[in-house]
C-alpha cells in the first residue's frame, strides 16, 4: 500500500517538475513583437519636447493642430538657408536659370568625389551609374524613359550632353516630367556638387 | 440534374477557353510588332505616359479609338508643328491636356510610330495565370509564419500533456492489474475534489509545489528584469505596409535617399511624403491589382490630399502619416547617427565587419534589406553602446578631421605649448546648452 502511494508520488512528480519547466519556458520565450515588452519609467521615452514624426498633443501646442512636422514660420528661414525662387518652376525660369546661373563652386576633386557620392545615393537608382539612364530601376521596369546623358533628347528641347548647369540645377530642384523635386532631400550646396559631376557625365567622363 | 449542369459549364468553359486561346494564337502575328512598339514606348513615351493612367500626358489605351491613325502619324513625331498648322483637333487635344507641349520625336519614322501604335493596342503583355497563381500563394504562406509558430508551440506543449495523462492512466491501469494478480486489491478512484485535498494535505506534495511555483516565479522574474526596456524585436504595425525589403533589397534604394538625416544630423529622420512621391507619381503597382492603384499606395495619394486623376494636391484634404516609432532612446540618453555613419564609417564598418556593398547603417539595423516588415535588430541598451565603445579599433584613421584635432592637440600639448579649452571644441553650443 505504501509502496503504491510513493510509486503515485513519483509519478506526480515527473508530470509536475515537467509541466512547470514547459510553462517557465513556454511563457518566458513568449514574446509579442508588437508590444515593447515591460518597461519601466516609460515616460522617460516619451520626451516633453516635440518627438520629431510623432503626433504631438493639442493641449500642448494648440497651433500645431496634432504633429511636429511643421514649415517654418512666416517671414523666418532657418540657419543657413539658401532661398531660390528667383527662377520659379516654369519654361521661362527654366531658360534664365540656364543662362544666369553658375556653378558657385570651385571644380576639385573633393567636390567631385561629394557630387559622385550625392549622384549614386539620389540619381544613379534611375540614372544609372553612369549617367546612362539604365538605373537599376529602369533595368527591372519599375521607371522607364530615363534619357541618358551623353546621347539622350532633353524634353525641353536640346541634347541632354549641351545642358548648362543653370539648368541641371532647376531640373533637380523642382524635377520634370515623372522625376520629382529633390530639393528638400539635397541642399542648394550638395545641389551643385550634383551638378558638377552630372556635368563629368555628360562629356563622357 | 445538377451534375448535367455542372459538366455543361464546364464544357461551356472548354470552349470560352479554347476561342480565347485561338483569338490570342491569331493575334500573335502582331505580336513581333508590339514587342518593338513596347520596347520604343518603354524608351520615348512613358516618362511622361503610361497605358492606364494619367502622368503627365493623358493614359495611352484606347487613344487609336480617339483619334485616327492619320492624325496620330502627324501628332506623334510633331505635335506642335501640327497645332501651328491649326488642326482643330490638335488644337483641342492640346488645351483639354492643360497646354502641356509634347516633346516632338522626329526620330520616329512611320513604321516605328505603327509599332508603338501596335503596343498600346495589345497593351501590356500578361504574365502566365500559372504563375501568378503560385506566386501568390507563395505569399500568403509567408504571411501566416509568425502566428503559426506560435500555435505549433501551444499544440506541442498540449499534446505533450495529453500524451503524458494517458501514459499516466495506462500506467496506473496497468499497476493495478499486477496488484490484483498478487492478490491486493486497489481502492477505486477517488473524486476529483477529495483528491486534492488529499494533495495539499501531503507536505512532499506541498513542498513540491512551492519549488515549482519558486522556479517559475524565478524564471519569469530573471527574464523580465533582463528584458525590462529592451525592444529588441519590436515591430508594430504601421499606418502603411512600407516593405523595406523591396525598396532597399529588391529596388536597390541607398538608405540616404529616404533617410537623409543621418548623414547630416542627430536624427536619421522618417522621410515626407513628398519623398515618397518622387517615385509613386509614376509607380502605382496597378499590375498587381487588376489595373487599380495599390492600396497601400493609395494612402500615400489620400494622406497628401493627391487626386491621381488631376494631378492636383488639396491641402486641405491633407493629413499626415502617424508612423509607429520603432528604435527610441530613453529621453536622458543623447546618440547623434551623423557622428557615427560619417565620422566614424570606417571604424565601424571594419569593427562590424560588414561587405563594402553593405551600408553602413547595417551594422546596427541589421539586414534591412530582408525586413518585409521593419523591426528593431539590436538592444541600443547601454551596456550595448558601451561594449562598441571599448572594442572598436580607431587607430589608424585617415582623413578623419576628428582624430586629426586630436592627435595635433596631443602634439601641442607634448611641445609644451598653450592649450584652451576652446581648441578642444569647447566653445561648441551643446556643450553647455543642451
Amino acid at each position: 500500500m505504501k509502496g503504491s502511494t510513493l510509486a503515485m508520488n513519483k509519478n506526480k512528480f515527473v508530470y509536475t517538475a515537467f509541466l512547470a519547466i514547459a510553462f517557465a519556458a513556454t511563457f518566458t520565450a513568449c514574446k509579442d513583437k508588437r508590444s515593447t515588452g515591460l518597461e519601466y519609467a516609460r515616460n522617460m521615452y516619451d520626451p516633453i519636447a516635440l518627438n520629431p514624426d510623432q503626433p504631438v498633443d493639442t493641449a500642448h501646442v494648440p497651433s500645431f493642430k496634432g504633429h511636429a512636422a511643421q514649415l517654418p514660420p512666416a517671414n523666418t528661414k532657418p540657419v543657413g538657408f539658401t532661398e531660390y525662387d528667383e527662377y520659379p518652376n516654369t519654361k521661362e525660369g527654366y531658360e534664365a536659370a540656364g543662362v544666369s546661373m553658375v556653378n558657385p563652386l570651385p571644380v576639385d576633386t573633393i567636390n567631385l568625389a561629394d557630387g559622385k557620392h550625392l549622384f549614386t545615393v539620389f540619381c544613379s537608382p534611375c540614372h544609372g551609374e553612369k549617367g546612362d539612364g539604365q538605373g537599376h530601376l529602369v533595368k527591372i521596369e519599375k521607371f522607364s524613359g530615363v534619357p541618358a546623358y551623353q546621347t539622350g533628347a532633353s524634353s525641353r528641347g536640346g541634347n541632354m550632353a549641351d545642358l548648362t548647369p543653370g539648368k541641371i540645377y532647376h531640373t533637380i530642384t523642382y524635377g520634370v516630367n515623372n522625376m520629382g523635386s529633390h530639393a528638400s532631400q539635397i541642399t542648394p550646396t550638395d545641389r551643385w556638387k550634383v551638378v558638377m559631376y552630372v556635368q563629368q557625365l555628360q562629356k563622357g567622363q | 440534374m445538377r451534375d448535367i449542369s455542372m459538366i455543361l459549364k464546364s464544357v461551356w468553359k472548354s470552349l470560352f477557353l479554347f476561342s480565347a486561346i485561338s483569338v490570342i494564337a491569331v493575334s500573335t502575328v502582331n505580336a513581333q510588332d508590339a514587342k518593338e512598339g513596347r520596347t520604343l514606348f518603354k524608351a520615348k513615351c512613358s516618362s511622361c505616359h503610361a497605358l492606364d493612367a494619367k502622368l503627365v500626358g493623358p493614359a495611352l489605351t484606347g487613344v487609336t479609338d480617339r483619334h485616327s491613325e492619320e492624325f496620330l502619324l502627324k501628332w506623334i513625331p510633331n505635335s506642335q508643328a501640327l497645332i501651328a498648322s491649326g488642326n482643330p483637333e490638335a488644337v483641342k487635344l492640346f488645351n483639354e491636356n492643360g497646354k502641356v507641349a509634347m516633346t516632338a520625336f522626329p526620330e520616329l519614322d512611320e513604321a516605328k510610330v505603327k509599332d508603338i501604335l501596335a503596343y498600346i493596342q495589345e497593351g501590356e503583355p500578361k504574365p502566365a495565370a500559372g504563375a501568378e497563381g503560385a506566386a501568390g500563394s507563395a505569399s500568403a504562406k509567408d504571411e501566416g509564419t509568425s502566428g503559426l509558430s506560435l500555435a505549433g508551440i501551444i499544440a506541442i506543449v498540449i499534446v505533450a500533456i495529453v500524451i503524458l495523462v494517458i501514459l499516466g492512466r495506462a500506467s496506473k491501469l496497468l499497476e493495478r492489474l499486477i496488484l490484483q494478480k498478487q492478490g491486493i486489491e486497489m481502492e477505486e478512484d477517488v473524486p476529483l475534489k477529495v483528491g486534492v485535498r488529499k494533495m495539499f494535505k501531503n507536505k512532499k506534495f506541498v513542498m513540491f509545489f512551492i519549488l515549482c511555483l519558486i522556479i517559475a516565479l524565478g524564471s519569469f522574474g530573471w527574464m523580465g528584469m533582463w528584458n525590462t526596456g529592451v525592444h529588441t524585436g519590436y515591430q508594430p504595425v504601421q499606418p502603411i505596409k512600407f516593405s523595406h525589403e523591396l525598396h532597399a533589397g529588391i529596388n536597390q534604394i541607398d538608405c540616404q535617399y529616404c533617410h537623409n538625416g543621418a548623414f547630416k544630423s542627430k536624427n536619421a529622420t522618417i522621410p515626407s511624403l513628398n519623398v515618397c512621391m518622387n517615385c509613386h507619381k509614376a509607380v502605382q503597382a496597378r499590375d498587381k491589382y487588376d489595373g487599380e492603384i495599390s492600396p497601400e499606395i493609395k494612402k500615400i495619394y489620400n494622406a497628401l490630399g493627391y487626386d491621381p486623376e488631376t494631378q492636383k494636391y488639396d491641402e486641405s484634404k491633407s493629413k499626415p502619416m502617424e508612423w509607429v516609432r520603432v528604435h527610441n532612446l530613453p529621453d536622458f540618453a543623447y546618440f547623434n547617427h551623423s557622428q557615427h555613419v560619417v565620422v566614424a564609417e570606417d571604424a565601424i564598418r571594419k569593427a562590424k565587419g560588414l561587405q563594402p556593398t553593405e551600408p553602413v547603417c547595417f551594422a546596427c539595423h541589421g539586414p534591412v534589406n530582408t525586413m518585409e516588415e521593419i523591426y528593431q535588430y539590436s538592444p541600443l541598451t547601454m551596456k550595448w553602446c558601451i561594449n562598441c565603445h571599448k572594442e572598436t579599433d580607431i587607430s589608424g584613421q585617415k582623413n578623419n578631421a576628428f582624430y586629426a584635432k586630436v592627435i595635433e592637440a596631443h602634439e601641442k600639448i607634448k611641445k609644451g605649448e598653450k592649450i584652451t579649452p576652446a581648441l578642444l571644441g569647447g566653445l561648441e553650443c551643446g556643450k553647455c546648452h543642451y
